[in-house]
């Protein structure tokens, strides 16, 4: 099983993206190309979530800086206001920047304290109900595995969601119900260990 | 026969700066994926081989060890100003890079990044504008750019002020570059600087670059590190580029009027047939 059009991911916290930063992850699956993301929040709050490549020179926008409500480029200083159009090109200051520079933006849903995303998702992100979000834990297994060992670990309190990252990586989100991550971490960790024990 | 792009496997590569093997142990580097040593004997001459002793050809010229690993079709590149007997010429080192060949030379060829990744150096917000220039094919092939002006705080270590720069660029072979610029002390002379990336793989190079600067009081160590610092500011630029190979179709990227040397680069290496390091245009699709 792999990243799925029409579905929602989870692929970050809301406390992994302050205010002006840029949080790095990727969505990728079995049998399609990892797509590289570049996830920030412009100064009014707002959460985009970007192809992390910049499309004058393919540079990571995670290299990038966060300017007010607009993303800048590390490479020539382009800025990208929320959507993606370009709005201004320092090498060019006079040049009307032409619609068609234009950073891909990804559908975008907040929730529950997660940012979720995905190929032309289909109505509303799955509810996980009430809690805090976890710490995200990477798992060097494919998402299926992942998800049957979930199916049937014992784990209450915590509802959880996954992020296929590539072949053989997934990270496990979620929120647990009482408040108490510490120990949502330790049986995650728990969990991590026994499946990427076996080879 | 080797199935490489034979646009590079029957042309010259540096592959070790000579002061680095007189002074130490052997080289050991990979050229088109052929693993190499590279040693001084005890009379200062040196030796290229392959590990697996297949036979290449060796050169020795501006301070580098060049190899060719086919059939050389051409020497290594002439640069005449190697001769004027005021120009010394300095190697800064062989830095390592992990992206293709051709991003590196494109680099060097963009004006619009000095500004912001040199800033303070070669180029300051605001003064980032990239006027008008003229880009010509050169006559044995490759590109070369004219006219390019850009304001630069520390032009070079010699450099006391600010000052307009003049630039000339040009790209003779499709992974060897040079820029021409006016000394900060000799304003009607150029100090010109060269860039080699040295394929490694596809996605893998070795930057070489060699000042052939005029005498205005710095000293080769001076240079050096000032150029080291330049590359140093576009090591992670160049390892944050993706794809690593250069896109040579026409829309791949999204170029501006400011970008006319890398579209010219882009469209002679699609013209020579170029395939390593790139993507070349009638692939693009795969």
């Amino acid at each position: 099983m792999t990243m799925v059009p029409g579905n929602w991911y989870a692929v970050a916290a809301e406390h992994d993206v302050p205010a002006g930063h840029i949080y790095r992850t990727a969505l990728g699956g079995n049998d399609q190309a990892i797509r590289e993301l570049a996830i920030w929040r412009a100064s009014d709050g707002a959460v985009q979530v970007w192809e992390d490549r910049c499309p004058h020179r393919g540079v990571r926008f995670s290299l990038g800086e966060v300017v007010g409500d607009e993303l800048r480029c590390q490479y020539h200083a382009w800025r990208f206001a929320k959507g993606g159009a370009c709005t201004f090109i320092p090498a060019q200051p006079d040049m009307k920047v032409p619609g068609s520079i234009h950073a891909k933006a990804w559908p975008v849903a907040v929730s529950a304290g997660l940012i979720w995303t995905g190929v032309d998702p289909v109505g509303e992100p799955p509810v996980l109900g009430e809690g805090a979000a976890i710490r995200a834990v990477p798992v060097a297994r494919p998402l299926a595995e992942v998800e049957t060992a979930l199916a049937q670990a014992d784990l209450p309190g915590l509802a959880l969601t996954l992020q296929p990252l590539g072949d053989t990586e997934t990270i496990v989100r979620g929120l647990v119900a009482n408040g108490d991550c510490a120990a949502a971490d330790r049986a995650l960790a728990a969990l991590r260990r026994q499946l990427e024990c076996v080879a | 026969m080797s199935t490489i792009d034979p646009i590079l496997w029957n042309d010259w590569h540096p592959v070790a700066e000579t002061c680095t093997l007189l002074s130490g142990p052997p080289v050991e580097t990979v050229l088109l994926g052929v693993p190499l040593v590279i040693a001084a004997d005890a009379d200062g001459a040196f030796h290229a081989r392959r590990t697996d002793d297949v036979p290449l050809h060796q050169d020795e010229r501006y301070g580098l060890v060049w190899v060719c690993l086919g059939t050389p079709e051409r020497p290594v590149l002439a640069i005449p100003e190697a001769d004027e007997p005021d120009r010394p010429a300095v190697t800064v080192g062989s830095i390592r890079v992990q992206t293709a060949g051709p991003r590196v030379i494109e680099n060097f060829l963009d004006l619009g990044h000095l500004g912001y990744v040199h800033a303070r150096y070669l180029g300051d917000d605001p003064h980032t504008q990239v006027l008008p220039y003229k880009v010509d094919a050169l006559p044995e092939g490759g590109i070369i750019a004219t006219g390019c002006k850009m304001f630069q705080p520390q032009a070079s270590p010699a450099a006391t002020e600010g000052f307009m720069v003049d630039y000339v660029y040009k790209v003779e072979r499709p992974l060897a570059t040079c820029l021409y610029k006016a000394n900060p002390v000799h304003r009607d002379r150029f100090d010109v600087i060269f860039l080699f990336a040295q394929p490694v793989s596809e996605e893998e190079s070795i930057a070489h670059p060699l000042l052939l600067c005029l005498p205005d009081g710095t000293t080769a160590a001076d240079l050096r590190t000032f150029q080291q610092l330049i590359f140093m500011q576009d090591k992670p630029i160049l390892e944050n580029q993706v794809p690593k190979r250069l896109p040579l179709a026409d829309g791949a990227e999204l170029p501006i009027a400011a970008d006319k040397s890398s579209v010219a680069y882009r469209r002679w290496l699609s013209k020579i047939g170029m395939t390593y390091g790139v993507i070349p245009a009638q692939a693009r699709a795969a």
